[in-house]
């Protein structure tokens, strides 16, 4: 059990290695495409800088609080982006029967989908969630809880992003539905939450789990709370738990395909 | 010594449910209010066993159903009925424990890493069959030697040419010494040459660990050089199931026999099949 817990992970970082050295084949390009995503995340947090030279208070957030909920929306981004890509293309995956190579293979299917392929630029999505972390004021304790609630975070992104993949088990071609779930996410998390009330936020608590991934995070580090941290890994976990049990029910239901094809 | 049964295979059927649309935009409107689907049988009821190091040949017009079959065989497919034992593993119960005992090759899809040179696809797949780096090692060097691999063993796979890139799938998925080979049209597209070698490397790989070869194959030489057994499927079912020689003591060149055995004219599989079937 426990080797075979080594060697699944193991695999799973050698893939993730691979994916990005693949992504990193070009260094030059690869850095400008890294400073460009900086300046380009950086350009957004301006227009809040003239927002608050105006207004003290939006939707019930501080400044600090803006720039941890950009904070928490750039490092969940990055970080899965960066090491699980391929769990944004998973009905992709399905429907064009691109499982098949992974499934002959004494691995995790699930894991080695994606971990296959990285989006190197998503780096630096993770380093400005860290510039953001400093500018808002920052201690040991933050920092700490900062990098467990952006692991947390982006676990439930991508469980998220799995479960709404795996649709294409019984569905088929669905990757819209996926997109528009995975889109949502990525629009709202930059909107303090005190704009949304009634439905939108019980959605953002349930369907579309946003509160765990940015809104319950951000007033974490502003507040520490012990229960909601709970709360979070809790979430974590039963997600973790809900996207396995959801794909492995649909791969019995999968297909496969006859296209030629290649692992790009 | 009484050979054992490597695969057995009991009433296999599988379906697919396709989405039936008729032409044109006005087809396209209509089948979003009505989805009429098309039940496509594209194995029916088939069984039958492999012996182990047997060489057989999997074959059939297109869309008969040999890929279907390797896919159900291989854990990528769950079957709608019927029962599968490879190894005496049942892949839709434990697809990782069969996963470490077979093989695959499909040739037309790939499985090696393109921007990664052979070698260190090679090294990942060691990892992937969880063998220590000097296992790794040893077998690459085999392998090497067998397919003769040393001028682009550190070019990128996406630089290799067709029948490299194909030599370079087998070899990969022959790393851990599989006992049994699943092979989906692997000379597709390959020069005389290429297949040829790969030819020589099965039957090799036969003689020398005795594993078993399942090969489903369009060229004629690729199954008369190598398979002593035929299986030749139709429409999702088995209409001849002999041996080799049986099969070529009907009138005609193996391509003759094997063509109007798919348009249905030749006779002999109801001679055969009295004794496999019922
Ligand atoms: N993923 C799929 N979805 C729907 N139909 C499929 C799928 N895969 C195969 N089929 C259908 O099932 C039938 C059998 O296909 P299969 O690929 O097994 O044939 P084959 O014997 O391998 O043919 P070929 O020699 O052309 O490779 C065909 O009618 C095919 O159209
Ligand atoms: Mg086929």
């Amino acid at each position: 059990m426990l080797t075979e817990v080594k060697n699944q992970l193991k695999i799973t970082s050698l893939s993730i290695k691979y994916a990005i050295m693949r992504e990193m084949l070009n260094k030059g390009t690869f850095i400008m495409k890294v400073i460009f995503m900086l300046l380009n995340d950086a350009s957004f947090i301006v227009q809040w800088i003239i927002l608050y030279s105006i207004k003290s208070d939006i939707g019930g957030y501080t400044f600090e609080q803006i720039l941890l909920l950009w904070g928490f929306a750039a490092g969940t981004f990055g970080i899965t982006r960066f090491l699980f890509k391929n769990a944004f293309s998973l009905s992709d995956h399905i429907t064009n029967g691109k499982l098949d190579c992974y499934l002959v293979q004494p691995k995790n299917v699930l894991l080695s989908i994606i971990t296959g392929e990285s989006d190197t630029e998503a780096l630096g999505d993770i380093i400005y969630a860290y510039i953001l972390l400093f500018i808002s004021g920052v201690t040991l304790g933050k920092l700490l809880l900062f990098t467990v609630l952006l692991i947390a975070g982006s676990i439930i992104t991508i469980n998220f992003a799995i479960i709404l993949g795996s649709l294409s088990f019984w569905f088929g071609r669905s990757d819209y539905i996926a997109d528009t779930g995975n889109g949502l996410i990525t629009n709202f998390a930059t909107y303090p939450d005190g704009i949304f009330s009634g439905i939108p936020k019980a959605l953002m608590y349930s369907l579309v789990p946003i509160g765990f991934i940015i809104y319950i995070p951000v007033k974490l580090i502003s507040e520490f709370n012990l229960l909601y941290t709970i709360v979070i890994l809790t979430v974590t976990i039963i997600t973790t738990i809900l996207a396995f049990i959801i794909f492995y029910k649909g791969l019995k239901k999968y297909s496969s395909s006859n296209l030629m094809m290649s692992k790009i | 010594m009484e050979k054992q049964n490597v695969i057995e295979v009991n009433n296999l059927k599988k379906n697919f449910r396709v989405k039936e649309k008729e032409s044109g935009l006005k087809g396209s409107i209509k089948s979003i209010f009505k989805t009429k689907y098309q039940n496509i049988r594209a194995v029916n009821n088939i069984s039958f066993n492999v012996k182990e190091g047997e060489m057989l040949a999997f074959i059939g017009p297109n869309g008969a159903g040999k890929s279907t079959t390797i896919k159900m065989l291989t854990g990528i497919l769950y079957p709608d009925s019927g029962s599968i034992r490879v190894l005496n593993i049942d892949p839709t119960k434990q697809r990782k424990k069969l996963a470490y005992e077979i093989g695959t090759v499909f040739g037309q899809k790939e499985q090696l890493w393109m921007h990664l040179t052979p070698l260190d696809n090679f090294k990942f797949f060691g990892a992937i069959y969880d063998l220590s780096k000097e296992e790794t090692d040893k077998r690459i060097k085999e392998l090497k030697t067998l397919f003769d691999l040393d001028k682009f063993i550190n070019t990128p796979v996406r630089n290799l040419s067709l029948g490299q890139r194909i030599l370079c799938e087998i070899s990969a998925s022959l790393i851990h010494n599989p006992k049994i080979l699943f092979l989906d049209e692997p000379t597709i597209g390959l020069d005389p040459v290429v297949k040829q070698s790969i030819r020589k490397l099965i039957r090799n790989m036969n003689k020398k660990f005795n594993t078993t070869v399942f090969l489903t194959s369009h060229d004629i030489a690729d199954i008369e050089k190598l398979c002593k057994r035929v299986i030749i499927v139709n429409h999702g079912k088995i209409v001849v199931d002999d041996s080799m020689s049986n099969l070529k003591k009907e009138e005609g060149t193996l391509e003759e026999i094997i063509s109007r055995i798919y348009k249905g004219e030749e006779k002999h599989h109801e001679k055969v099949l009295g004794n496999i079937q019922s």
